[in-house]
């Protein structure tokens, strides 16, 4: 693990250092991370060894479940639609809730721009794709209406399968990217205005201040915002459930979506447990890289 | 109880208890052995479930009954935690595609016992409907409650326009060459941007208007309500052993010639694309929008078309296929106990008042759905006439022997997952009729794996 | 800075404009339809106006119209208990706010502040479990709080969430890591023990991110459906979103109450609205006196 503070030279002690004081201040964290994550997860770890249907007993089979899982056509099709899921969230909506972050920055301190923006998050997931189910609709939709009178033809949003994709994409970066952005901004404010004005004294233009000192400064926290939202968009479900569930066809099957069917619709939890562990490893290993990469150290400041 | 607790942590923990702790959940604990919690899913149905309770509690002093209503989405998993945690309802509500699995995994509590104690006439009920709840294993698992059968849903106001008689519309006939006087009039319901119908000269079928006939998707392992009529009056079936189907025949050629002819629709441009079809709101609201002529459906859907503010609905009978006969899917729901429930005495009383014709009366009064006693049917064909419908399509096939069950199975979660994304491969031009020999395979080698 | 009105100055402001009208416009559409008859929304799809404007829809989702207005109007007959679960949910999400966040902040101050051996293998299996699938954890929490007998309770809604998630000791790590040393080493000269300078030092120093943990993790709990759904069934800890639940879903295949579920959702957003307006004043403020910026 990379994600380390550099011990300051000098004050090195080969001894417990403050473990005392870390054990109290740890204890609560601990607490509920051993009984509601730790635990849950171990045992999600034996049940991916196991064919178990929920509603009889587990019945240990070994590998079988990892050796189905190569032959399963449906979880190689899911694996590759949410990466294309993925990228698109991502790239995008990263990009725009720097943008936003960086206009309310620089242009406005007003709270009523700050709320608007972060409004789409107050409004629950599931009511979100439904809004927009209803507005992409092919035959009564408004924007496929609107769409019409500038003379484009509609668009089957959610039917379309080279469409749905990318249409699950949007509707998420449309409620994720003023949370996005808030969390970017904040790391902005956290940035010491001496360190703009000694930019300005030097005559730097607005975009090399942004690439040479806004977004340097800015790593730690983009670091943590990037590792979260691959991880929550690698999770996406509430849409895909509300509006395609898993369709046309298989674009819209993403991993998550497949995992649940499996547990829940086809009492398959021993496969389901199985891929989840899958899943859980990837995303293991793409925020390991993420944070080595990025070198989510301390902040360039210091 | 004491000594038991903290085994029954361990074992709870473990996720295997679900019957080990049925016994003392705590729930259980804090409300009265006459107590009796009831789910469904419908919410259009929970004032009418609330009278018969009520009534039930006249009756019978020493039960009550807690209604507990859920959106079908919800209802299932919620239902799932239930039985694993010990915390299910003793009665609820379920579905020909969901009990099976249940019964399968001794979920659901066989009530062939109490139906010989109390003598239960099950000759009150519509003809087949109380069977279809005797599971693979001959055990009885619920008492039916109501019934559905497929119509279509026209818009009157475009019939009209269009020159169509009722008459015309109750006498189609259909086959899967060319889709019989079936195909004419969805054809003539078709209108295009410029106002040509589709059997006039110069239809656009690029620029369609009004589709003739609707369309919500592939269909998946039953299609209950697109293809399931279609494919029985040319004679097909879903499977051998039915009606618990242990080799089905999607890749027969009875089945793929209904299904390409269906398809060819979309080619013609009565129908929608796949793509359209599944890109937002159902067919309902489409229909609503004033987008389709015809709209098969199920009569459960009756409330909602009537909710449909611009648009003047009417029913119409399916049409005759090349064996002679209007063929209907016929399906219901019933009561079923949970295995795990303790108060089985209340439970059962509460089933089998649900499934007398007291009950099966104020259903039939609310008009939603149609009671699965035969008695009671003309008091919900006058509340439906009340309403401003003729529900006559819906009752001939069954008045005609005409009908077919939902194809059942332990598996149907497993077809369902195959099939879907198959008939919509199909629906979508991405694969041919021919290519569901394939699926097919896969569903006989789940079910094979499975026996 | 000063505000000159410069072409990139006017380019960004019309982006910003741009976006935010983005971001409304699907709440227009929300509360066009909230406001529109249910029976005839389908016929008039591109009217951008409410279609027959009734305050239909808010009367059924509050109870205030009887069953058979309700389903006259398309409508479920089913309502909603407002006061009651604006109460639970305002508890519910008061309460994991502040537990998780202040529990969170501690864990996360012992992981970027203090010196142990250990500390960072620690801290990143803290980070994976950021990476467990919910799957995993919801039956096997699920059983836990109903033998512990917390089921409908509101304990049993609240103690998952309560003591920390990963996200949000992450999230803080990273900031009490920008924190600079030189104040801290500071106060240690000054005789200040640890838990002076976390409540006196570093908490009031990350009190802009700290804020914004704690809204985004009000929205979260206050937005929180399937846990409170297993958990709290009963009517006395019912939250807001569970209750509104009931429209969602109706029937199998029934066309839903679009109107009601409309209204039913801005009903349930409006106290979160209102609470993020009044709060964050508040916030700009403490901030400009606390001299981070």
């Amino acid at each position: 693990m990379t994600a380390t503070t550099s011990a300051p030279p000098g004050r090195k002690r080969r001894n417990l250092g403050d473990l005392k004081v870390a054990l109290i201040f740890l204890g609560p964290a601990t607490l509920g991370f051993v009984v509601f994550y730790i635990w849950p997860t171990l045992r999600g770890a034996y049940l991916s060894f196991t064919q178990y249907s929920l509603l009889s007993p587990p019945e240990f089979t070994g590998l079988k479940n990892y050796e189905r899982m190569i032959h399963d056509g449906f979880f190689w099709n899911a694996l590759v639609v949410t990466v294309e899921y993925v990228a698109i969230n991502i790239g995008l909506q990263t990009v725009l809730a720097v943008l936003i972050a960086m206009l309310m920055y620089r242009l406005t301190k007003s709270i009523t721009v700050r709320a608007v923006i972060l409004l789409p998050y107050l409004v629950a997931n599931v009511v979100v794709a439904l809004v927009w189910y209803w507005m992409l609709d092919f035959q009564v939709g408004i924007v496929n209406q609107a769409l019409t009178w500038i003379g484009i033809d509609p668009v089957a949003f959610f039917g379309d399968s080279a469409w749905a994709i990318p249409t699950v994409a949007g509707i998420n970066i449309w409620r994720h990217m003023g949370y996005t952005a808030l969390l970017v901004f904040a790391g902005l404010q956290t940035i010491p205005p001496y360190v703009y004005e000694a930019a300005a004294v030097d005559g730097s233009t607005e975009m090399k201040t942004f690439w040479r000192i806004t977004l340097p400064l800015l790593r730690p926290v983009l670091v943590m915002v990037t590792v979260v939202t691959i991880i929550g968009s690698f999770q996406i479900f509430d849409t895909v459930a509300v509006t395609t569930q898993g369709g046309p066809i298989n674009a819209t099957r993403v991993i998550y979506y497949y995992i649940y069917e499996r547990a829940f619709t086809r009492f398959d939890f021993g496969y389901a447990s199985a891929m989840a562990m899958v899943l859980f490893a990837i995303l293991a290993i793409v925020s390991l890289l993420q944070l080595r990469l990025l070198r989510a150290k301390e902040s360039d400041l210091s | 109880m004491t000594l038991s607790r903290r085994s029954l942590l361990k074992a709870g923990l473990a996720g295997i208890a679900a019957t080990a702790v049925a016994g003392c959940n705590n729930g259980a604990a804090s409300r009265g052995t006459g107590e009796v919690i009831y789910w469904l899913w419908d919410s259009a149905q929970l004032p009418m479930y609330a009278e018969a309770a009520k009534a039930f509690h006249e009756q019978n002093p020493q039960y009550t009954v807690t209604i507990e209503q859920y959106g079908w989405n919800d209802y299932w998993s919620k239902l799932v935690t239930g039985f694993i945690s010990g915390t299910a309802p003793d009665v609820f509500t379920s579905h020909s595609a969901k009990y099976p699995l249940f019964a399968d995994k001794g979920q659901v509590l066989p009530i062939d016992d109490f139906v010989a104690q109390d003598g239960v006439d099950l000759g009150i009920y519509q003809q087949g409907l109380a069977d279809r709840w005797v599971g693979a294993d001959g055990k009885r698992y619920g008492l039916p409650k109501d019934w559905d059968t497929e119509a279509y849903f026209y818009n009157s106001a475009f019939t009209e326009a269009a020159g169509i008689s009722t008459e015309q519309l109750n006498s189609m006939t259909w086959n899967p060459q060319d889709g019989g006087t079936f195909e004419e009039i969805v054809r003539r319901l078709t209108v295009d941007a410029k106002g040509r119908r589709g059997d006039q000269p110069g239809f656009d079928k690029e620029t369609v208007k009004v589709h003739g006939l609707g369309f919500a998707d592939g269909g998946g392992n039953d299609g209950q309500t697109s293809w399931s009529w279609y494919a029985a009056s040319n004679g097909w079936k879903y499977s051998e052993g039915e009606p618990w189907g242990t080799r089905f025949f999607y890749g027969d050629p009875k089945f793929t010639e209904t299904i390409a002819w269906w398809r060819g629709l979309i080619t013609k441009g009565y129908m929608p694309t796949l793509a359209q079809a599944k890109s937002g709101v159902d067919v309902t609201a489409t229909f609503g929008a004033g987008k389709y002529g015809i709209t098969p459906n199920g009569s459960w859907m009756m409330g909602a078309y009537s909710g449909l503010g611009k648009v003047k609905t009417k029913l119409a009978r399916l049409p005759e296929g090349p064996n002679g006969k209007r063929m209907s899917m016929m399906n219901g729901l019933a009561d079923t106990i949970w295995a795990g429930t303790t108060r089985q005495e209340a439970a059962w009383a509460w089933v089998k008042f649900l499934g007398s014709k007291q009950a099966q009366d104020i259903v039939a009064k609310a008009g939603v759905v149609f009671p699965a006693v035969k008695e009671c049917m003309p008091a919900a064909t006058a509340a439906f006439k009340a309403d401003g419908w003729d529900i006559t399509p819906f009752l001939e096939p069954v008045a005609a022997g005409a009908t077919f069950a939902y194809p059942a199975s332990p598996n149907a979660a497993d077809l369902t997952a195959i099939m879907s994304p198959a008939m919509d491969s199909v629906m979508a031009f991405e694969t041919d009729p021919a290519d569901l020999v394939e699926a097919n395979d896969e569903v006989n080698q789940v079910l094979a794996a499975a026996s | 800075m000063r505000r000159t009105l410069n072409p990139g100055r006017t380019v960004a402001w019309i982006v910003l404009i741009v976006l935010m009208l983005l971001t409304l416009f699907p709440f227009y559409w929300m509360l066009r339809t909230a406001f529109s008859d249910n029976t005839q929304l389908a016929g008039n799809p591109n009217s951008l106006l409410p279609v027959e404007s009734t305050l239909g829809a808010f009367k059924r989702v509050l109870g205030l119209a009887t069953v058979e207005e309700a389903q006259a109007q398309g409508g479920s007959g089913a309502s909603v208990n407002f006061w009651l679960y604006l109460r639970n949910s305002l508890v519910v999400a008061t309460v994991t706010t502040v537990c998780q966040v202040f529990f969170s902040a501690m864990a996360a101050y012992a992981f970027a502040r203090l010196r142990w051996p250990g500390r960072d293998k620690v801290f990143a299996v803290f980070l994976a479990a950021l990476m467990v699938p919910p799957i995993f954890t919801t039956l096997p929490n699920f059983v836990l709080i109903k033998n512990l007998g917390l089921l409908n309770s509101f304990a049993g809604i609240i103690l998952p969430g309560a003591f920390m998630t990963p996200f949000a000791i992450f999230f803080l790590r990273q900031f009490f890591l920008g924190i600079s040393r030189e104040l801290e080493e500071a106060a240690m000269i000054d005789g200040a023990g640890h838990r002076k300078i976390f409540f006196g030092l570093i908490l009031p120093m990350s009190a802009a991110p700290i804020t914004t943990l704690a809204i985004l993790t009000y929205i979260n709990s206050w937005n929180d459906y399937f846990w409170p759904l297993l958990v709290g069934q009963q009517e006395n800890v019912r939250v807001l979103t569970v209750a509104l639940g009931v429209f969602r879903s109706q029937t199998p295949q029934g066309s839903p109450d679009w109107a009601g579920l409309m209204a039913a959702t801005l009903i349930a957003a409006l106290p979160m609205i209102i609470l993020f307006l009044a709060f964050a004043k508040r916030i700009t403020n403490s901030i400009g006196f606390s001299g981070i910026k």
